[in-house]
């Protein structure tokens, strides 16, 4: 029943009952914030008037559907994907590139651009970000979609060129010497020996960077600020701001919002605490 | 690194060719917008530019002197301080005995880590909008709960009042992080040697006693590590307070952060926002380094030993 393990491992508590106890409490106020959205978004119009945080006193659509319709949170759902995916695949593709040759190819300028690079991961974004919007606008990018995509992508490429060139270092020099020999050129090493080797780093740095994309407020907000692509971070905000004291449809966007991240980490949750172990160690 | 061996001339040629493609849309990328916007932080901060102006005034560190004699200011580094203070000790501590709790606990362990990890990977504003909701002063939970266990008196409008403002905000600050500290910790707990806990056991060492002097200074150099990533987070502080609260009511809640996104696109003062931001940076890169080092230090002494 127990893992071989278990015999030789320390107890803490001098039940495992008493741990399963506390830990069932902890867990429930880990997850009560989420309880309570999902209570209130599926309330009737007249139940969340009289009664919003009462536990699942009611049960209708009439939120989702308003939030949806009304709230416009089915425009914004298109626009987080709008978003989100391209610049995803961007900090996916580039870093792998730019991973690769910190990691195996020597070049005049590695250390200084790798430095630059790194530096992204020290420096908090909102200190640059009052000159990037003057600069936006001068390169005639702000209110653009390029823009916020290029500005997401390269928000998460100090990252994502750290943690794909870790694991392009991890592997062995025998591999390219032997493609070498056997007369690959280097681009070829690159692409048939070495790339397939490191997409379950890819596939985690992917995860990952779809996330954070998702999640980002600031950038949408700071440089599309004429309302057009607005996502779902930002109509939430906006949302808040205006009508919040529509209980009811704020609480079904806020269910939107975080559905859709909450159903990919439960499905792909190796990938992200990967993700993020190795951005924590290694970073 | 590879390519101390990097054979012939022509190979050498070829990898120097490719090294540069391969890196030059990172590059680029990173110029453009972070290096290049980072230099006119600097630049913005010597100038005073409200953001119309085509041909601003150079006015060297005024904008830094300018800040020596705002309270604001020294209200917000207050907070940043309390912020950093309670940020970073309360979820490593309960990161770290949330994780021996969870430590081999067998059943339900995935599930237990999925329920504590998710606050982690939500939206700030999705966090914001709910935990308003459980601050509400009229129906929110908090005072709910506070009513039935009888401690009706101590019920407030915990983000309206100037007193519990700050407070509420790094709680919910709090049980948004803690869910890293416990899935990194619990990462290092895997590596823990079981032997070593058994001798101490055997000498007669109690659950506490094994914590502290077996466990934890096992697991000392991702402690380090997670308390400058949350550190570090504590300066740069941000979002959440944006949403919640704007660093109201009253500047109960004002971070240099909010403060200097208030000054540049609400107030006009684009320079001075921009100098305080870079005040952040600032100050967190002493500490960012000294507790670097730190754990380098503590990795090294640890695979040395």
């Amino acid at each position: 029943m127990e893992g071989p393990r278990r015999s030789e491992q320390p107890r803490f508590l001098p039940s495992d009952l008493g741990r399963h106890a506390i830990l069932l409490v902890l867990a429930f106020v880990s997850l009560f914030p989420l309880i309570l959205t999902v209570s209130t978004a599926f309330k009737t119009e007249q139940d969340v008037r009289v009664n919003p945080f009462g536990l699942f006193s009611s049960f209708s659509m009439e939120n989702l559907v308003t939030a949806w319709t009304v709230g416009d949170f089915g425009d914004y759902v298109l626009n987080t994907f709008i978003l989100s995916v391209p610049s995803t695949v961007l900090v996916v593709v580039i870093s792998i590139m730019a991973g690769y040759a910190f990691a195996r190819l020597p070049f005049p300028g590695r250390t200084v651009v790798f430095y630059l690079v790194v530096l992204g991961l020290l420096v908090p974004f909102f200190t640059y970000m009052i000159p990037l919007y003057f600069q936006l606008q001068g390169m005639g990018l702000l209110n653009t979609l390029p823009g916020v995509i290029l500005v997401l992508t390269t928000t998460g490429l100090a990252f994502g060129t750290i943690f794909m060139r870790a694991f392009f270092s991890e592997l062995p020099p025998e591999l390219e010497q032997a493609a070498r020999i056997d007369g690959a050129s280097e681009l070829q090493i690159f692409t048939r020996v070495m790339l397939p080797l490191v997409t379950p780093g890819a596939g985690a740095l992917a995860v990952f960077t779809f996330l954070q994309n998702w999640n980002n407020l600031l950038v949408p907000l700071l440089y599309l600020p004429g309302g057009d692509f607005r996502p779902l971070t930002m109509g939430l905000y906006v949302f808040l701001g205006g009508r919040g004291i529509d209980i009811g449809p704020l609480a079904a966007g806020t269910l939107i919002t975080i559905l859709p991240v909450i159903v990919l980490f439960i499905v792909l949750q190796r990938q992200v605490t990967r993700g993020i172990l190795a951005g924590a160690v290694k970073g | 690194m590879a390519s101390t061996d990097s054979g012939p001339a022509v190979t050498r040629r070829a990898q120097a060719r490719l090294g540069i493609a391969l890196v030059a849309p990172a590059a680029i990328l990173v110029l453009l917008f972070f290096i290049l916007p980072l230099a006119n932080a600097m630049y913005f901060a010597v100038i005073r530019f409200d953001g119309v102006n085509p041909n601003p005034p150079f006015v060297g560190l005024a904008n830094f002197t300018q800040m020596l004699g705002d309270p604001v200011v020294w209200r917000a580094l207050g907070n940043n301080a309390i912020w950093i203070a309670i940020g970073t000790a309360a979820p490593l501590l309960m990161g770290l005995v949330i994780a021996l709790l969870l430590w081999n606990v067998g059943r339900g362990s995935l599930w237990y880590r999925v329920a504590f990890f998710i606050p982690f990977i939500l939206p700030g504003v999705a966090i914001g909008v709910v935990w308003g909701w459980i601050y509400d002063p009229i129906r929110g939970w908090l005072n709910e709960v506070l009513r039935m266990v009888g401690l009706g008196e101590a019920t407030t409008g915990w983000l309206g009042n100037p007193d519990t403002a700050l407070y509420a905000v790094i709680a919910t600050a709090v049980w948004a992080s803690v869910g890293f500290a416990i899935v990194v910790f619990l990462a290092a707990l895997q590596s823990v040697d079981a032997d070593l806990i058994d001798a101490a056991t055997i000498d007669g060492a109690g659950a506490v006693q094994r914590t502290r002097h077996v466990v934890l200074p096992q697991i000392m150099p991702i402690f380090l590590m997670v308390a400058t990533v949350t550190l570090i987070g504590g300066f740069s502080v941000f979002d959440i307070i944006f949403v919640m609260t704007g660093g109201g009511p009253a500047g109960a809640t004002e971070v240099l952060g909010t403060y200097a996104y208030s000054n540049a696109f609400q107030f006009n003062r684009i320079s001075y926002g921009t100098a305080l931001a870079l005040l952040i940076t600032i100050l967190a890169v002493p500490f960012t380094i000294g507790l670097n080092r730190l754990q380098r230090r503590m990795s090294l002494y640890r695979t040395g030993a």
